[in-house]
Parts: structure tokens; C-alpha cells; sequence
């Protein structure tokens, strides 16, 4: 009897084949990463994925809720592919488990799954492992020389760097050399550093310094963002945002003589976590805002917390405390910045 | 080509493009049907009040002659389609399984076509009529809307005459996939509808009427143009997208008029009417024909002819089927109207109405869900359904109130100014029935209300009767004090026990009755 | 806890307004009833009932409330969300009494019966029902000598059939009843 209404057709995009597209828009520059940086990262993300399930397959278990279509919508496929990229590779198994544990339960179960959750799960999750465990979350071990001590295609050039900032940051364990840690770690550490020399001068390719690999990376990372854009997977407007601020703010602060210090414009979108921050991470919708002007705003907020962070902050790389702190504010902005709702006067009003 | 104009507009209001899905019906020409056997006409074919029948069971009718019409204005009259007999004037249907009755009239049809001489000459030109005649051409004709809602055309010509018209708008927009039936009248007959059009604009003293229709239906806008070669009626492309026909959405696109969700266009000084009810009206106009037929666009994967026809109202949605061929085995339910707006037919042997602009019949690969269910997953927020919103809603704050039936919120966030255009549902990744939940929502808001507002009023009558009862008991009590002394007691045990027999013998006679009746 | 705290506000608010407006929380509570007035709860009217509850009767004993009254009371007054105690009737479709008119022999006794005074007749003359006016009460059907009064769904109702809100496999095509409102 009960009458089945309409609509009967609909799209056939669903949430997980978004999910798998952003997987094989962020697939180029890991693979790139593996390249110069060895498998490090693939390591990370594929034990993240495996312990992400486990956790996610018990979350819902304890909830009581359908496993094999919660599983299968590849949200947490993102989740672990986030997270696996944000901490450094070659990490121990525990802190793996320790960090997609607490993403995946605290994060984003204990919010009540996905869709509920209020902070992004995998910045929830470095983030809890980086106020956990300061040491092992800065420390930058060479995977390849880790993994296979015997080949020769670890990068030799980083060895002399590396002496150059042991002597100049003697107390923190960088000895291992430069694998992960963005070249605006080292920018940071080192002063006048020869990575961010060799950022200044440019991109410099096929010479498989740390530097041009973290170049090519960031470029496959805004590339594998185009590539979203283009289907249609995210809007423009928190990308847009993001980097129009953080450009904005370094090339104000930039100054030619000082350039290490504040760094360059290209630095700080290069030569850093911006681009999969602003493409990846930000615009994770359940955490974003969600009408466009609160989107706009909530991607300023976010450049200005990554550039400030950076600059005058005590952080490395900032990416996920400026996301957390987005993830904040996003409540409020949907809340105020609601669109004027057709034929109407004023916004939300008769 | 969109005028920028029209490219900035279409920008500002969200809308989607689903597969239009209308090449397949559009391959052939309107095939006219053949008479089926059995018509059903239901007495309430749009909005408004229910006509009344004015034949007997057993009446021999003639093409064209009135079967139920109805002095009130909001009432549209029914003609027979076809000459035949009444089998019966209260047949009852539930059109779409809502719990909404109709009452039909069901007409054996003997396939002579018998026609009814038309009183009232042709005209050539509809100037030589006045505006009262035009009027009344109209009324009697039985008109209303071709495009979904049904509003009696008469009607709607009588409230812009109250208010002024200044300008009409002829929807020639037909956004939905899978309808086809106007661009298949235009291209076909755009001088009908041309010509319908200015008798609408004289009709109702409008000063200025515009036809506005999709950008990329080329061959329909080729036919229009030709039409208005000599006519002073303008040309609107809008964006081809979903719902650019509803409406208020074609206001804003063709003519850049915002009007919000309560607002009717007549307010406006605007009057719209859809491109089919424009060539309807020029032929009641000029050859005073009532509305007996009209286009239906019949089309889906189980059929292997999809085909616009010329139907004749009541005609089983069954017989139409049939005509294009129909593979049951694949066939699951039937659509009336498109895929995003229209409702399931509860049975295909139930007929077209006038409003009933298309016909689906559903498969399961085109239609997945339809008999299987579909699960519902998380919503994530990713928002597509608020920049497909073309009433600029947030549907995902809405679903959040809907289904937690926080009423209020729902209503602060304009869930009244949803138009259900299912824009939302089409999009989501997540496939939530987001347009059910507003739905539901709805419905339970106004409940709620209704029933606030009976409750007042059942509290105020109880008030009164405990009121009346308690004096009634107090003038009682004073009365045995003064009465107790002189009144003959037996004289009122005795009418007490005449009453008693009486009821006695009364429930007996209708026990009685009853038996009778079961035997 | 967001709830709670809303419905601690919201109770707040309402009870100032009451004492600005001298309304009493019986006012209020009743104005949540249905005002069928069909005693199913076991006080004479909704008022009694109202009243009752004000003074900590239970708040399931509504049947033509249903569920949505019962929710509305327990926010208002802050307790628990229980269901419909089944000893006071269950769950049901809005209904209207129909006197079958041929059958009526006049007897006057629905009319005495009707709280709302929805039957109208005269002794020894048919009666009919205002269905706009009729409660659905029942109260009319035990009184009447040749039962003739039947209740039926109040089909000629604004609303008497509202679209199921979804659940996670909502294109199941549910039962045969429609959904209880």
C-alpha cells in the first residue's frame, strides 16, 4: 500500500567511487614519492589501511551497525591514505596502529561514524601521535637504507646535507637523512640550507635531490586536485582559498634578503604538505563547511592558520593543526553563512 | 545560443542535468491511438473541486458531449472522447496508491466515434471573438493545465483578470528526462501553439508574451521560429537544465522575476502556461472542441517502441503500453509524469488523466531500487545537493532536522520552500531519500497543525457541553425539589416504560431488517 | 545532552511565559493533548487528564496522541520518552463515527453521549454525524441499542495519509497499512 514516491532515477556516482577517485588522484604522487624517497610512505599507508579495518570493522561491530556496506564505502581507505602520507615512513608498527586506532575510534566513531565526525580522523590521529610521541614523529629514518641498506639508489647528495644540519641542529636525530621531512622542515632547522637553496633557484629535475622530489610530488598532488576539480569531486572554493592565502600571506611577509627565514612563495606551496592540505585534507566534506561562502571563508582560515603556524609558530609543518583548527570554525560558519534561499528577501528568513 | 543574460542565470540557480532520455520518443512523429474499449474518466482531473456527473448508467454518448461539468470556478467540465454507453458513473479508483480516492465514469466505447455537432462556428482569426467569448470558449471546453499541477486554464484567465496581467509566459521548458510531449507538439504543430499563445495574451489583456524553451532543442526552437515569423510574440532560450521548467525557476531564467516559494505569478502581474495548454486553447478556440485528448510522451527501456501519441483522456495506461510493445518480463512499474516529479501508477489499467504528460515503464536496470531495496548510507556533507538546490535550500541541514523530526529547525531552515524537484535525491552519493524525508516532514508539519486546530476547537464544544450538562443537572435538581409534591409518579413510570417497549420493538424491526438483508 | 539542555531551556522559557500570561503548566500540557476527548486514559476529558499529568501522572496513556504526543510531553515535562501503555488502547488511524442511517431508530443516546456534540437528531428521528466536528472518540458506539454507528478512517481529512518517513530500506514496500501518524 505504502506509496513509493518520487524521485525514481538517480545519479550513478556514489560515495564510494568518490572515495576510490580521490584515491587515484592522490595514486601519482605517492608513487612519485616512492620514487625518490623509497616505499616508505606505501609501507605506511598499506598498514594503515589493514589496521584502519580492523578498527573500523570492530567500531562498528561494538555499534551494531551493518560492517560489510560501512566497510565498503572506501572512506577509510582515504582516511589511512591521509594519514599513512602525513607521518614519517618507516614508523613502527605501534604507532601506525596507535594513530589509525585513535583516528578511527576517537576520531570518528566515538562522533558517531562517518558523517557525524567533527575533526578530520586523520589529523586527529597525527595529531594525538605527534603531542604523544614528539621523538618518533620527528625523527625522519631513510626507509630505503632501512629497508635494503645494500642498494645504491639512496640519494648520496642528501648525505653531506645531512652532516651540514647535524652540525648546525646537533640535539635532534636527522642523521638518517631527509626522506620525509618537507623541505620547509629543513628550511626551518637549517638556516640557509642547501635544500632551500636549491628551491630558490627553482625546479630542478631528474637530479633526485629531496628537494625536486618534493617538487615533483607537490606538483602531482595539485595535478591529482585539478584532476578532482575537473570531475567534479570537490568544489574550487576551499582549494582556491587555501592557497590564494597562504600565496597572499608569504608574498607579503617574503622579503628577497631574509628569504629562509619567512621562505619563499614557492616554498611555502612546493616545498610543504600545502597542496595535498588544500586539496586533500581541507576539503574533506564531512569536516568542511558546507554552503560556499562559509567554504571561502573557512579556507582563508585555514591558510592563515598554515602560514602562521609555520612562520611564527612552534610547529614543523602545519597542515593538521590548521585543519583541526578549520574544523572548529566550520560549525559556526555554516550556521551564519547560510544562502539566501530563492524569492527571498534575507537569508534563512521569510 | 544562452545569452550571457541567461548563462549568469542559469549559474545563480543550482539545478542538475540528469539523461534526458527523450531521443527514443522524439525518433517518430505523434501517432495517434486507436479508440480502446473501456475509457475511465475520473471526475477530479487537477486541482480543485470534483465536477458533476450529469449522465445516467446506460446513457448512449456522443464524441464531445459534456459528462460532468460543474458551476463552480475552481471545476474544469468532462467531455466523452468517444461516442459509446455509461457502464457506470462511480466506479472508484486510487490513482497513485495515496489513499486518495477518485470517483471515475466508465464508458464502454462502441468504436462508431459518433461526433456531436459542435455548436459554435470556427473562427479564422481569433480577433473577431471578444474577450468574454474567448472566455467563455475556454470554460466550456474543459481546459486545464497540460503541464502537471492542472490548474483550470478558465480559472486561472479569471484571477489574472482581477489582479492585470501584464505579461504572459508560455513554458515551453520541458526539463524532466524522459518527456517529450511538448517539443514533439512544437515541432509538429508550433503554429498551434503560437496562435494558443496570443489567444492566452488577448484573453487575458496581457501586453507582452514571451515563449521560453530550452537552448539545445534545436528542431523545436527552428519550428517556433518559423511560427513567429509574423508575430509579435518573443523568443526566450533558457539553460537546459533541471527544473528550469518549474515554474518560478523559468521566471527568473526568461524573465529575471524572483518570486518566492508562497507567491503565485498572477501576483506578479505574470500569468504562465505551458506550451501544450497553448495549442488546447487554440483549438477550443477556434474550433470550439473540448478537450478530449491530449499528447503523452510513453517511453522506458521495456518497451521496444517508445512513441509520443495522441491520446484520448481515460485511455488505459495498459492499451498504451501494449501499442509500443511491451516485454513484461522486464517491465516492473509504471511512472506517470518523469522520473523526478512523477508518481507510480497503482495500476496500468487506470487511465490518463489531462494532466498526465508522459508514461515510464520501469526496468530494473534503468530503475535500480525499484523492487530491490537500496540502502541508505552516511551522509558525508559533501553538499552537491545544496548547489543542485535550485531554491538555494541546504538539503543536508534539512534531512539532519527531517529525520530527527525537529520540526521547527526544519521550518527555520525553509524546508516549506522545498519543491520537491528531487534536484537533491539525484545527486547524492550516498543515495538518501532525501526528498521522502522532506516529504514525510511535511506532511507531518501541516498534521500537526490541522490537528492543533481541530483540537481548539473539539476543547471549546467539550467546555460547552460539560457546561450545559452541569446546569442541565442543576435545573433538573430544582426541579424535582418544586415537582416532587404534585406529580404523578405513575404517569411518568408509564411513559418511561412505553419508551422502553418502543425502543425494544424499534431494535427489533431493525434486526429483523438486517436478516432480510443477510439472506 | 544537547537535547536535554533544549528541552531544560525550552520548559524554562514556557513556564516564564506561563507566569507572565497566568497560564497555568495544565494549560500547557493540555494544549499537547488531542482533545478527542475520548477518555481512553481514564480521566474525563483531556483537561482531567492534563491536570492529572501536572501532577505526575504518567504521560503514555494517550492512544489518539500516539507517539508524537507522547514525545512532545516528555520534552516539555522532561521525562522519560516511554511508549504507549497498550492498557489505554493502541495506535490507530484518525477516525470518524458514521451512523448507518437507515438503521438508526432515533433513540437520542449517542447524542447524549457525543462530548463535542458532533450528532445531531431529534427523538424518533435519524441522526447523523458532523464528521468535521467528530472526535473519533468511540464514545457513541457502546451507547447505541442497534449498533449502527461504525468508526471508519477519516479519509475526507485534510491529511489522512501522510508519506512513511524512510527507514534504511525504505523502497521495501512496508506492510498494508500505511504508516501510523
Amino acid at each position: 500500500m505504502a506509496a513509493v514516491s518520487s524521485p525514481m532515477q538517480f545519479s550513478r556516482r556514489s560515495t564510494r567511487q568518490l572515495m576510490f577517485l580521490v584515491l587515484v588522484a592522490a595514486s601519482p604522487a605517492i608513487v612519485i614519492h616512492s620514487w625518490f624517497f623509497g616505499i616508505g610512505m606505501l609501507l605506511n599507508i598499506l598498514l594503515a589501511t589493514l589496521m584502519g579495518m580492523a578498527a573500523e570493522a570492530l567500531a562498528l561491530y561494538l555499534r551494531k551497525r551493518p560492517i560489510r556496506s560501512n566497510l565498503g564505502d572506501n572512506s577509510l581507505l582515504v582516511t589511512a591514505l591521509l594519514f599513512g602520507i602525513a607521518i614519517p615512513p618507516g614508523s613502527p608498527w605501534w604507532l601506525l596502529l596507535l594513530g589509525i586506532g585513535f583516528a578511527v575510534l576517537i576520531g570518528k566513531h566515538a562522533f558517531g561514524g562517518l558523517g557525524q565526525n567533527v575533526f578530520n580522523p586523520a589529523m586527529a590521529g597525527y595529531l594525538f601521535l605527534l603531542l604523544a610521541f614528539p621523538l618518533e614523529m620527528t625523527s625522519w629514518h631513510l626507509p630505503e637504507a632501512a629497508i635494503n641498506p645494500a642498494t645504491e639508489n639512496s640519494p648520496l647528495e642528501l648525505s653531506g646535507l645531512a652532516q651540514s644540519i647535524q652540525l648546525l641542529a646537533p640535539t635532534t636525530d636527522l642523521a638518517d637523512g631527509l626522506a620525509m621531512a618537507t623541505p620547509l622542515i629543513e628550511s626551518k632547522m637549517a638556516v640557509r640550507s642547501a635544500v632551500s637553496a636549491a628551491l630558490d633557484q627553482g625546479l630542478n629535475l631528474f637530479s633526485r635531490t629531496s628537494a625536486t622530489g618534493w617538487e615533483l610530488v607537490n606538483w602531482a598532488f595539485l595535478l591529482g586536485g585539478l584532476f578532482l576539480l575537473a570531475m567534479r569531486i570537490i568544489s574550487w572554493h576551499i582549494p582556491v582559498a587555501v592557497i590564494g592565502t597562504v600565496l597572499v600571506m608569504s608574498a607579503v611577509y617574503y622579503s628577497p634578503g631574509n628569504a629562509s627565514v619567512m621562505g619563499t612563495p614557492y616554498l611555502h606551496l612546493f616545498g610543504s604538505a600545502t597542496m595535498i592540505g588544500a586539496f586533500f585534507i581541507a576539503t574533506d566534506p564531512v569536516t568542511a563547511a558546507t554552503s560556499n561562502p562559509a567554504k571561502i571563508i573557512y579556507g582563508i582560515i585555514i591558510g592563515i592558520a598554515i602560514y602562521s603556524i609555520r612562520v611564527w609558530g612552534s610547529y614543523l609543518d602545519s597542515i593538521a593543526i590548521a585543519v583541526l583548527f578549520g574544523n572548529f570554525c566550520a560549525p559556526a560558519l555554516d550556521h551564519y553563512l547560510r544562502p539566501r534561499i530563492f524569492g527571498r528577501g534575507q537569508a534563512g528568513k521569510l | 545560443m544562452l545569452s550571457l543574460k541567461h548563462f549568469y542565470r542559469s549559474l545563480a540557480s543550482g539545478g542538475i542535468r540528469p539523461p534526458a532520455n527523450k531521443a527514443e520518443t522524439l525518433r517518430s512523429r505523434i501517432m495517434p491511438t486507436p479508440v480502446p474499449e473501456q475509457l475511465l474518466l475520473p471526475l477530479q482531473q487537477h486541482q480543485g473541486m470534483a465536477a458533476d456527473v450529469c449522465v445516467q448508467v446506460g446513457d448512449q454518448v456522443r464524441k464531445y458531449q459534456l459528462l460532468a461539468s460543474s458551476d463552480k470556478a475552481s471545476c474544469a467540465p468532462i467531455h466523452a472522447p468517444t461516442s459509446g454507453k455509461i457502464l457506470s458513473i462511480d466506479t472508484e479508483i486510487d490513482l497513485y496508491n495515496t489513499g486518495h480516492r477518485q470517483i471515475c465514469i466508465s464508458l464502454r466505447c462502441d468504436g462508431q466515434d459518433e461526433a456531436l455537432e459542435l455548436d459554435g462556428d470556427c473562427v479564422e482569426d481569433h480577433r473577431s471573438l471578444s474577450r468574454e467569448q474567448l472566455l467563455a470558449r475556454i470554460e466550456s471546453a474543459g481546459l486545464c493545465g497540460m503541464g502537471g499541477a492542472g490548474f483550470p486554464v478558465a480559472q486561472k484567465l479569471a484571477a489574472g483578470r482581477k489582479s492585470g496581467i501584464e505579461k504572459l509566459l508560455i513554458n515551453a521548458a520541458e526539463c524532466e528526462p524522459y518527456i517529450s510531449c511538448d517539443e514533439a507538439l512544437i515541432r509538429e504543430r508550433a503554429n498551434d501553439v503560437v496562435r494558443g499563445a496570443e489567444i492566452l495574451r488577448d484573453a487575458s489583456e496581457a501586453n507582452d508574451a514571451v515563449i521560453a524553451i530550452e537552448s539545445d532543442k534545436s528542431d523545436a526552437i527552428a519550428a517556433l521560429r518559423a511560427a513567429l515569423v509574423d508575430s509579435e510574440l518573443k523568443l526566450e532560450l533558457v539553460s537546459p537544465r533541471y527544473p528550469v521548467g518549474e515554474e518560478r525557476q523559468l521566471l527568473y531564467n526568461a524573465m529575471g522575476i524572483k518570486l518566492s516559494r508562497g507567491d503565485l505569478p498572477v501576483d506578479a502581474g505574470i500569468l504562465v502556461f505551458n506550451a501544450g495548454t497553448a495549442a488546447a486553447v487554440c483549438q477550443a478556440v477556434m474550433e470550439t472542441r473540448p478537450c478530449i485528448s491530449r499528447i503523452v510522451s510513453v517511453s522506458g527501456a521495456p518497451l521496444r517502441t517508445p512513441k509520443n501519441f495522441e491520446v484520448l483522456i481515460g485511455t488505459p495506461v495498459a492499451h498504451l503500453l501494449a501499442l509500443c510493445g511491451i516485454d513484461h518480463g522486464q517491465h516492473r512499474r509504471t511512472i506517470i509524469g518523469g522520473s523526478l516529479m512523477g508518481k507510480y501508477l497503482a495500476d496500468a489499467s487506470y487511465p490518463i488523466c489531462k494532466t498526465s504528460n508522459s508514461v515510464i515503464a520501469t526496468s530494473e536496470e534503468e530503475f535500480p531500487g525499484t523492487e530491490q531495496e537500496q540502502t541508505e548510507l552516511a551522509c558525508i556533507r559533501c553538499g552537491y545537493c545544496a548547489d543542485a538546490c535550485p531554491e538555494n535550500l541546504l538539503p543536508q541541514q534539512l534531512l539532519v532536522y527531517s529525520k530527527a523530526e525537529q520540526f521547527e529547525r526544519a521550518s527555520n531552515h525553509g524546508l516549506a520552500d522545498c519543491i520537491e524537484c528531487g534536484a537533491c535525491a539525484f545527486v547524492c552519493p550516498s543515495k538518501i531519500p532525501l526528498v521522502q524525508y522532506y516529504r514525510s516532514a511535511k506532511e507531518s508539519i501541516a498534521w500537526e497543525q490541522d490537528r492543533r486546530e481541530s483540537g481548539k476547537q473539539w476543547q471549546e464544544r467539550f467546555q460547552f457541553w460539560q457546561y450545559r450538562h452541569k446546569k442541565n443537572a442543576e435545573s433538573k435538581k430544582d426541579r424535582k425539589l418544586v415537582t416532587a409534591t404534585d406529580t404523578d409518579s405513575t404517569q411518568s413510570e408509564f411513559s418511561r416504560q412505553q419508551a422502553r417497549e418502543e425502543i425494544a420493538a424499534a431494535v427489533a424491526r431493525v434486526k429483523q431488517k438486517r436478516a432480510r438483508k443477510k439472506d | 545532552m544537547a537535547l536535554v539542555c533544549w528541552a531544560l531551556v525550552r520548559l524554562g522559557l514556557q513556564l516564564r511565559n506561563a507566569c507572565k500570561r497566568k497560564i497555568s503548566i495544565v494549560d500547557i500540557i493540555n494544549a499537547e493533548l488531542p482533545q478527542t476527548q475520548c477518555g481512553q486514559c481514564g480521566f474525563a476529558g483531556c483537561l482531567p487528564y492534563a491536570r492529572a499529568i501536572s501532577q505526575g501522572e504518567a504521560i503514555n496513556k494517550c492512544p489518539p496522541g500516539g507517539t508524537s504526543t507522547i514525545r512532545r510531553l516528555s520534552i516539555l515535562l522532561n521525562e522519560i520518552d516511554e511508549p504507549l501503555d497498550p492498557a489505554h488502547g493502541l495506535l490507530a488511524r484518525p477516525k470518524v463515527a458514521v451512523i448507518r442511517e437507515d438503521e438508526c431508530i432515533g433513540c437520542t443516546k449517542c447524542i447524549q453521549a457525543c462530548p463535542v456534540d458532533a450528532i445531531v437528531g431529534a427523538a424518533k428521528l435519524m441522526h447523523t454525524v458532523i464528521e468535521d466536528e467528530c472526535t473519533g472518540c468511540d464514545l457513541c458506539v457502546a451507547p447505541c441499542p442497534v449498533d449502527c454507528i461504525d468508526m471508519v478512517h477519516a479519509d475526507s481529512r485534510p491529511i489522512s495519509w501522510l508519506h512513511p518517513q524512510p527507514t534504511d530500506s525504505w523502497r521495501r514496500l512496508i506492510g498494508s497499512e500505511p504508516a501510523e501518524c
